[in-house]
């Protein structure tokens, strides 16, 4: 049957990409891990909403990631307007590692860019974006996604140093 | 995937360190895409309610683009002696059909569809989509209905029509006037927001016609591609006041409306799954059905201020008990066995035969201020799903107008669990 195969398809798209999505959506949120899980899931119930029409496009992975983009932006939005966003990261000290530092200090300035600049740095720098891409993803014009790049480097080169090799594994 | 060459040795750092940090957060697991799927079934189910939801306000507040009827307490329980349009026979009109019609209608421009109806379905004909006239794309909509009337042989276009705010109460538009014209039809020509918060500065305008013969006309327009979740592409939407209320007085509509499928013409319960207008799979209910059935559900006494019933699988009615309207929804979704585990969670409660059921009391999901929603979940093992809700405003989006909801959890869940549900008849 249609509705089943469908289902199937979706199911197996869902799961081969869950794990990229949570991941970006990690990053999104600069480690809050239980928005990032949230933003995921209203991701993926928005593709199984559409999709008879997600499966047919041409890379249905590039659109996931670009749903869950416009989710988090939304998500942001709806946040700014009654509350100021609180830099909190869950999740993360308590997972001490070797890369520890690396991973708290970009986290951590990761959480002081605006939301738009983030989304920029992550589907740029994270996704391997071109601009035209970021643009198009995010609703915005590629002059807008360069001057928000260059923005947002600016601002992660104060906060990291200008050499991050320092943070980096070998 | 395209890459830009970074020429800056700092990019290559992030893009290393990004892909450091973003690997270390592991896999989610297999819960988190049960869950979404569960997500997409209950967005599936607002989004329907979304529909006429916004319906409900239109009639009360006057926001909204799809035809609500004044609850008259027999329109749904028989058939219509009127059919709209007189005796000839009128050709059907398929999606393409109306599309043409409306691109004929339009000035100068691209339409692009997204979404069209014909004269042959379940569904009232429709043509919705985007329409640029050079100046940015603006979402377009032109939907068409029968209004039909029991007891008069011509409809009342005046109180037919959507009603503007009275004058002096808070209103969400700009502008709103009701006219008669020559022909005696009513228009209400409306500019208002999408948003009645105006968090966005998406505008929702309309032109909403109704003629002595019942041909129901309502056009919307938006200054942004798609109603919600696109930015703005341009000041106003693409269609002036003029345009808009010329475009639904077009004669055109009233013929592509007299062609459609009048319920006299299918006899009684031409609703019931099986028979002409039938819906597309096979147990779904009819809004029309459910409506019938959930006014014999509930409790007498309740005034019926208003219903809608277009959709497939999904009824609503606003009533009041004399404290306050409220909305109380409905849904009927056939063979949803499968996924019983990720809607029916610990939490749900297992019925002798089998039936699960979930009782939720939480704030309701359009933003109306104050708004609560109760909801009964019910699934039978057969795998008929229905889910009934009630809020303690008339709108979703509206705000609250009383404390409670007007039917109890019990009453809901008596109405959810009506052996009713299982008949195609009422």
């Amino acid at each position: 049957m249609r509705q089943s195969a469908h289902a199937d398809e979706y199911a197996e798209f869902a799961a081969a990409r869950s794990g990229h999505l949570y991941r970006s959506a990690c990053l999104l949120t600069a480690g809050d891990t239980h928005l990032a899980e949230d933003l995921v899931q209203e991701t993926l119930g928005r593709l199984y909403l559409r999709w008879g029409r997600v499966s047919r496009v041409d890379n249905p992975a590039g659109y996931a990631q670009t749903v869950l983009t416009r989710t988090f932006l939304a998500h942001q939005r709806r946040r700014s307007s009654r509350e100021r966003a609180v830099a909190a990261f869950p999740d993360v000290a308590d997972r001490a590692g070797a890369d520890m530092s690396l991973r708290l200090t970009l986290l951590q300035a990761l959480g002081r860019l605006p939301a738009k600049d983030r989304a920029v740095v992550v589907l740029r720098y994270w996704e391997d974006r071109s601009v035209e891409e970021t643009a198009s993803a995010m609703n915005a014009s590629s002059a807008a996604v360069r001057t928000r790049c260059s923005r947002a480097l600016g601002r992660l080169r104060e906060l990291l140093g200008e050499d991050m090799s320092e943070y980096a594994r070998p | 995937m395209p890459v830009d060459q970074h020429s800056d040795p700092f990019e290559d750092q992030l893009t290393a360190a990004l892909h450091e940090a973003g690997g270390a957060f592991g896999s989610p697991g297999g819960a988190l895409v049960a869950a979404g799927r569960a997500r997409g079934l209950r967005l599936r189910l607002r989004r329907r309610a979304a529909v006429a939801g916004g319906a409900a306000g239109l009639a009360l507040v006057g926001v909204g683009g799809a035809l609500l009827t004044p609850w008259n307490g027999a329109s749904t329980a028989k058939p219509s002696s009127l059919a709209a349009g007189g005796s000839a026979a009128p050709k059907a009109y398929s999606a393409d059909d109306v599309v043409r019609t409306l691109r004929k209608l339009l000035p100068q421009g691209k339409f692009t569809p997204s979404d069209a109806r014909g004269t042959g379905g379940d569904l009232p004909p429709l043509a919705a989509g985007a329409f640029d006239d050079g100046k940015g794309a603006g979402s377009l909509s032109v939907g068409l209905e029968r209004i039909r009337s029991d007891a008069a042989r011509e409809v009342n276009p005046s109180a037919a029509v959507l009603p503007c705010p009275e004058k002096g109460a808070q209103s969400p538009f700009d502008s709103c006037v009701t006219e008669l014209l020559p022909d005696r039809s009513a228009i209400t020509v409306y500019q208002g927001y999408e948003y009645p918060d105006r968090r966005e500065d998406t505008k929702a305008w309309g032109a909403d016609l109704v003629t002595p013969a019942g041909h129901h006309v309502s056009v919307m327009e938006w200054n942004a591609a798609a109603e919600k979740g696109k930015p703005v592409t341009r000041p106003e939407p693409p269609l002036t006041v003029a345009r808009l209320k010329a475009l639904a007085a077009a004669s055109d509509w009233r013929r592509i409306i007299d062609a459609m499928p009048g319920e006299g013409k299918q006899g009684p319960l031409s609703s019931s799954p099986g028979s002409a207008g039938s819906p597309a799979r096979p147990g779904e209910m009819t809004g029309r059905l459910i409506l019938r059935k959930l006014s014999l559900l509930l409790p007498k006494g309740l005034e019926r201020v208003t219903h809608a019933s277009q959709e497939t699988g999904y009824a609503c009615f606003v009533v009041d008990d004399g404290k306050g309207a409220g909305l109380v929804q409905v849904n009927v979704q056939p063979g949803m066995s499968g996924s019983a585990d990720e809607l029916y969670g610990s939490g749900a409660e297992t019925l002798p035969d089998g039936t699960r059921v979930a009782t939720e009391k939480g704030p309701g999901e359009k933003g109306g201020e104050g708004v609560v929603m109760w909801t009964v979940d019910t699934l039978r093992k057969d795998g008929l799903r229905v889910v009934i809700s009630a809020f303690n405003a008339a709108a979703q989006d509206g705000a609250a107008t009383r404390a409670k909801p007007v039917l109890t959890i019990g009453q809901l869940r008596t109405i959810a669990l009506s052996p009713r549900w299982r008949s195609a008849q009422d």
